[in-house]
């Protein structure tokens, strides 16, 4: 009787379901509520959740709550601790969360809102879920140990090798477009500047009052900091509304990106109880509320859509970033769907807290699936907005015009109706001079978060709501920027000690600034071209972020691969390698057009070729003959990192190739480093 | 009001673990200890050294 009704419960929530689609799919191009993409969503992942994931469960992985974990095992008080399951979920939903799935649906949003959406319903649930929750598995049925560690152990040196590289290399190229982002956000916003550099004496102050007054009380410490927050907030309208202050935070984008670079420099060198730590506190705790602040937002205001399903932008010629719809809606939605860098999350901290086995289905699967619930509340913020109003903000000054009524003009002539007046009133609601060429999506999500959230509190507090939100995102971005130079540093710091062993020391000063420098210029660089470059540098950054992180999800899913083959699933392979197909098929797609497209706008040496030519031409002015050549390099930089993640990317499919044809034909012996069973004395209730 | 009970003390239980609060608590319980500032500085360096071993996610 019980399974009757469950069975009648699901039913009608898959009817829901196609009722929201049929919703959305009847909408003839007219405006539609986001409660039906909302409503369908929710559907859709509970469907995946309750049968996709829990066959896996089931069928492939064997899960065991008679297994006992490593957290039972090894239980040392520290890194392994048997966890409660709810509180493993906040826990591991906290450290996957980051900008991608706010910024990657609001870009890619350029297509319309369908493309993105279809994405994140589907590919979450078919691909960047099953990779999550794979390599958590794979993980705790071995110690917890790493992606790199089992693709070495699973596959071959090579791959671990390979692995590591690339992680390296995605750093890079990641903590680049997320600082472009917070630039692109805070350039000549005195208001935005202010309040993000009074995150720095904040959890300065947050890391001596912890280290030396109030020891061990990290949460009344946050909740001070998020009173000191709220304040630079207000502080940060007075420093805006004031001539003298308002000129010392008003910065152009090469300022900016320079004090970014040094902050970095500073986060990665000081110690980290100091700055890094505070900084994490308080942006988990402001990143989690915001969250669930959007989502009561969109609940409550059930805002229309106002973009339209599909543009014209689906050609390839979108202002915002070059690329037809296949591949790049996919490789620009990035995290939203599919993240390889939840693998080394998944491969972390996580597996070595799980209490039970059966823990790691909502812990691996649900987590990725609220992350993908995150991305559909980005990409509604943003295709709430007026489509003319999306494309202002996020079209750069070299496609659309520099002026405003040319830019107004160009965007009006897409079919997007804007006007310079309506751009200039919403700038001064918003509490910022201008909001055109605002690119890197921060601004037009700030701005749809803040009309999303003036519903709630009276449309007088735009200002306010736009500048928390840019406070939010850039406030968790400098945190993925302390954290990643300082572990960029180790990695570096851990490879030359190899060379000579003195070197490696992580606490010999000399070694920690030359590496710190090393990092920091690495990204720095790649941020300052994105900073010069005329179409706004996330046309050519945040594609390379997409395919790099999409490539270490490849190698996400071919360890994954390898170790259901050694464990005698042959006939489930296909849970991972449809995903893995899709990836390749994206990413490598991608990776070619981004090199040898002729198109100037989308292929890096098109556009170096092109610029050759008019340099060669005498068409370009002698003040700007040394800003071209440097972006001319740039191109050709880009393109040979392209083509390096490719490579390495290609060696390990290669190499997992080679090692499944073995483990398939029987030449290979099934040799897997899973841990033996042992049996669980565990009383999770007492947890 | 159970419910709403359960959740406010799961919600409070999540901030404690993520501000690492009860990290050292089972710190101090593993190495039978008790609460010092000396004590939560040697737990809290031991802490951040592993943790920040890993970058933070896009």
């Amino acid at each position: 009787m019980k399974k009757r009704i469950f069975n009648v419960l699901w039913a009608a929530i898959a009817c829901f379901a196609a009722v929201c689609l049929g919703f959305i799919a009847r909408s003839n191009g007219e405006p539609v509520n986001s409660f039906w993409i909302v409503a369908a969503a929710i559907c859709i992942f509970l469907i995946g959740f309750r049968f996709y994931a829990k066959f896996i469960a089931t069928k492939v992985m064997l899960l065991d709550n008679r297994r006992a974990t490593p957290a039972e095992r090894l239980r040392d008080g520290h890194d392994f601790e048997p966890t409660n399951k709810w509180i493993l979920f906040g826990h591991h939903f906290a450290a996957i969360a980051g900008p991608g799935p706010l910024v990657g649906p609001t870009l890619a949003a350029q297509f319309g809102y369908l493309p993105g959406l279809l994405w994140i319903l589907f590919g979450a649930v078919l691909g960047g879920a099953v990779q999550d929750f794979t390599n958590l598995f794979c993980s705790m049925r071995r110690d917890g140990k790493s992606l790199g560690k089992m693709a070495r152990d699973e596959i071959s040196k090579t791959g671990g090798m390979v692995a590591l590289v690339t992680v390296l290399l995605i750093m890079v190229i990641l903590l680049a477009v997320v600082a472009l982002v917070v630039v692109n956000a805070l350039k000549g916003s005195p208001w935005g500047t202010f309040t993000i550099a009074a995150t720095i004496p904040i959890a300065i102050f947050m890391g001596l009052y912890l280290r030396y007054a109030r020891p061990g009380k990290v949460l009344e410490c946050s909740a001070i900091g998020v009173v000191l927050l709220l304040l630079a907030l207000f502080g940060g309208q007075w420093v805006a509304n004031s001539p003298l202050w308002s000129s010392w935070f008003t910065l152009g984008g090469i300022a900016l990106a320079f004090c970014i670079i040094i902050y970095g420099f500073f986060a990665s060198a000081l110690p980290v109880w100091l700055l890094l730590a505070p900084r994490d506190y308080l942006s988990t705790f402001v990143k989690l509320g915001v969250i669930m602040m959007l989502a009561l937002g969109i609940l409550i205001a059930r805002p229309q859509l106002d973009l339209p399903p599909l543009t014209q932008f689906t050609n390839g010629l979108g202002p915002i970033f070059a690329g037809k719809i296949f591949p790049f809606c996919f490789i620009t939605i990035a995290c939203g769907a599919i993240s390889g860098f939840h693998a080394l999350i998944s491969s972390g901290t996580t597996p070595k807290m799980i209490a039970r086995e059966w823990h790691a289905w909502p812990i691996g699967y649900g987590s990725m699936l609220l992350e993908g619930f995150v991305g559909i509340m980005a990409l509604v913020a943003a295709a709430a907005l007026a489509p003319g109003v999306y494309f202002a903000v996020n079209s750069p000054a070299g496609i659309v015009g520099a002026t405003p009524a040319a830019a107004a003009a160009t965007i009006t002539s897409w079919g997007f109706p804007v006007t310079a007046a309506q751009m200039s009133d919403l700038a001064r609601q918003a509490g910022e001079a201008t909001l055109f060429g605002r690119t890197g999506g921060a601004p037009s999500l700030a701005l749809g978060m803040a009309h999303i959230f003036s519903r709630l509190g009276g449309g007088a507090v735009i200002s306010f709501w736009y500048h928390f939100a840019i406070m939010f995102e850039a406030l968790f971005i400098l945190t993925i920027i302390d954290a990643g130079t300082r572990v960029g540093r180790f990695m570096l710091q851990d490879l030359a000690g190899h060379i000579r062993p003195g070197w490696g020391r992580t606490g010999w000063m000399p070694g920690v600034i030359g590496a710190s420098i090393i990092i920091v210029a690495a990204w720095g660089y790649f941020l300052y071209q994105g900073v010069i470059d005329p179409l706004g540098g996330i046309n050519s950054l945040w594609p390379l972020f997409g395919i790099a992180n999409q490539l270490l999800g490849a190698i996400a899913l071919c360890v994954a691969t390898t170790i259901f083959l050694k464990m005698h699933r042959a006939r489930y392979m296909w849970i991972t390698v449809a995903p893995l197909v899709w990836l390749i098929a994206t990413t490598f797609t991608a990776g070619w057009q981004k090199i040898f497209s002729p198109e100037p706008r989308l292929g890096f040496l098109a556009q170096a070729h092109a610029l050759e030519s008019s340099v060669a031409a005498g068409n370009i002015a002698a003040s700007k003959l040394s800003a071209t050549q440097t972006i001319i390099f740039n191109n050709k930089l880009d393109a040979v990192v392209c083509g390096i993640l490719m490579l390495l990317v290609t060696i390990t499919i290669i190499d997992s190739v080679r090692v499944w044809s073995g483990l398939l034909r029987g030449s290979v012996p099934a040799r897997s480093s899973e841990t033996p069973f042992v049996p669980s004395t565990l009383e999770v209730e007492s947890i | 009001m159970t419910v709403l009970r359960k959740l406010f003390r799961l919600a409070a239980a999540l901030a404690r673990e993520l501000a690492d609060e009860s990290a050292y608590r089972r710190h101090l319980a593993h190495c039978s200890r008790t609460h010092s500032a000396a004590e939560w500085r040697r737990f809290m360096d031991a802490k951040l050294k592993s943790k920040y071993q890993q970058g933070k996610c896009c």
